[in-house]
């Protein structure tokens, strides 16, 4: 049942959307962006949830895959797909210099992740013979021709960025149903006892603190061929970073596919609905479901729906 | 180049004593309610956007619209406690993230209310230059501030030391149980911590008013720089939290006087970094876990 299920939505998502919104260019290009937003969110609750840490500053990896990959096309000459995955890479290695901060807790993880993001913007920033700084880079190649398949093209872009974020999706599941996924949720019950019985807790942590940078950089460097141009103060911007965990706590960031659901939710709804009334400000909206979510239903909206289905299949068992 | 670094010091140390304003207010709550309330910045962007309204509007002196701006701002803090106080579960994690939800809402409102202008004091009399020993320079907004906020961190202080609310407030950061069968009510500490918080967060915004400049995204700014500088005090000591402030102020006025301005926020980071990891408890604070 659940892999018919799972089938049908990639049918879906590769044939039926390409096939019903493909001559929209406006609609792929809103559907890109909202897969772009989940693809951050399904490493940020990946992070969240594995690894119990709440992260302010995705927005640094982000940055980062995206200036390595545009830097490694534009100036060493590197084809496209493999930049991406160096990118990848890139913001995983980043993700190290950021790991002294894992001997922190809570609030103090998350702010300390967040002046990171600061440092690498302002670094993107001074160091100009490198990044170009506050001018950016212009002309960053696009997503190239293979096989006679346009990339380039939002289509194209569309098959990539939703390749990423399945990709994403599937490295999340098999590492939450290995033993190293049971590892970290007796982490999450109680770290003190699950080191005693000799986990090493830090260092899992520090394993999925680099698989979401590594996602987070992918979607990065992916961003940066789409729209082909970067600059420190957009490929550092606090929004990426909120979208995210709007998206993740909308959706419900405990499970697999909930980021990405909230993302499509919050994104389109955000720039379809809100955008046109309140040109400025409009943001708000998504400070007032945060806090909503927070404050009603934790746990997201998958879990609020899914829990009469879960319910159903308890008795079932029984 | 001595008188340089001379002003720059000086300058640091009067940027300092608003920053501690903030920092006073954000950890007066993280003590008692160990809530870390990521919209602190935001409220101190309301009493500064409060105070421009009333002068552009009204003609009133900054420093005569503090009623005004204490009122909207408290009652906003009012708020923010309310909300977090419905969290019962996970509170230090989810309360993180309400605040940051309720830090978006406030500063989109200010976009939406006030556009994205910049905007500063109009009354000359602020902007006016002081010049004491001959060689150094601030505008008198900038002397009356921090002659303010030293009065009002002593203030505190000297309430937490020595009144019954002061004590009742430190009772329940150090044990909330304890606290309580002494016939403390922590609900009221709770909302003394968050009004008191407000009130300092007014005077700050008002102070950036007259000082500096105002503008919406400066609310999250202030909420990290108010953060970074409660880990370099360390929790729970008044004074180191005034020290880290000035210690903060005069990094960054240092980093602008001998680097460059675009350095300036890198220059906090970088410190704020450098005591996490070495000095987890900060400079002046107790050994302690943290979380």
């Amino acid at each position: 049942m659940n892999r018919i299920l799972i089938a049908a939505l990639l049918a879906f998502a590769y044939v039926v959307v390409p096939l019903a919104l493909g001559s929209n260019a406006y609609v792929v290009g809103l559907i890109v962006a909202a897969l772009t937003i989940g693809g951050i969110a399904i490493a940020w609750a990946l992070l969240g949830n594995l690894g119990g840490m709440v992260s302010f500053g995705h927005a640094a990896f982000f940055g980062i895959g995206a200036y390595v990959s545009a830097l490694l096309t534009l100036r060493a000459g590197w084809p496209v797909f493999p930049s991406m995955l160096v990118a990848g890479f890139g913001a995983a290695i980043a993700s190290i210099a950021t790991m002294p901060a894992l001997r922190l807790r809570g609030p103090y993880f998350a702010l300390a992740i967040l002046a990171y993001a600061e440092i690498f913007r302002i670094l993107a920033t001074e160091l100009k013979p490198i990044t170009g700084g506050a001018a950016g880079l212009l002309s960053i190649p696009r997503l190239p021709n293979v096989l006679g398949l346009d990339f380039g093209s939002k289509l194209g872009g569309y098959f990539v960025i939703l390749t990423i974020v399945v990709a994403a999706m599937v490295a999340y599941d098999l590492i939450r149903r290995s033993p190293y996924g049971l590892a970290l949720k007796a982490m999450h019950d109680s770290e003190d006892a699950t080191r005693v019985v000799g986990v090493n807790s830090t260092m899992l942590k520090a394993w999925m603190l680099a698989v979401s940078a590594f996602i987070t950089g992918m979607v990065g460097a992916f961003n940066a061929h789409y729209i082909n141009f970067l600059e420190p103060d957009y490929a550092f911007a606090g929004q990426w970073t909120t979208l995210a965990i709007v998206s993740a706590i909308f959706g419900g960031y405990r499970t697999v596919s909930g980021p990405l659901l909230g993302a499509l939710v919050v994104y389109l709804v955000d720039q379809l609905a809100f955008k046109p009334i309140l040109p400025q400000g409009h943001q708000i909206v998504l400070g007032v479901l945060l806090g909503a979510m927070i404050l009603f239903s934790p746990g997201g909206l998958m879990p609020l729906l899914l829990s009469r289905l879960s319910r159903k299949e308890a008795s079932h068992a029984a | 180049m001595l008188e340089l670094i001379l002003q720059s010091l000086f300058s640091g140390v009067l940027s300092g004593a608003y920053y501690a304003l903030i920092a006073l207010g954000l950890a007066l709550v993280f003590g008692t309610m160990r809530v870390i309330n990521l919209a602190h910045g935001e409220l101190v962007l309301l009493g500064a956007y409060i105070s421009y309204t009333a002068e552009e509007k009204l003609g009133l002196d900054p420093l005569a619209s503090l009623p005004l701006a204490l009122a909207v701002v408290v009652a906003t803090a009012m708020a923010v406690y309310y909300l977090v106080s419905l969290i019962k579960k996970d509170r230090e994690l989810n309360s993180l993230i309400l605040t940051f939800g309720i830090g978006v809402i406030l500063t989109n409102a200010v976009l939406m209310i006030w556009s994205a202008d910049i905007h500063s004091a109009t009354t000359a009399w602020y902007h006016d230059a002081v010049i004491p020993f001959d060689i150094l320079f601030a505008m008198q907004a900038e002397l009356v501030f921090a002659g303010i906020g030293i009065v009002l961190v002593g203030a505190v202080w000297w309430w937490l030391e020595k009144s019954w609310y002061g004590r009742a407030l430190r009772a329940v950061a150090s044990n909330r149980d304890a606290a309580k069968l002494m016939g403390v009510n922590p609900q009221l500490t709770e909302v003394l911590s968050f009004a008191v918080s407000g009130l300092l967060a007014t005077v700050a915004g008002i102070a950036i008013y007259t000082a500096k400049v105002i503008q919406p995204a400066m609310g999250h700014h202030l909420t990290v720089k108010a953060f970074i500088i409660t880990v370099l005090a360390g929790m729970g000591s008044v004074p180191g939290v005034l020290l880290g402030a000035v210690l903060l102020g005069v990094v960054e006025s240092l980093t602008v006087t001998m680097a460059s301005s675009a350095l300036q926020e890198l220059a906090g980071m970088v410190l704020f970094l450098v005591v996490l990891l070495l000095m987890p408890s900060g400079l002046f604070g107790r050994a302690k876990r943290r979380g």
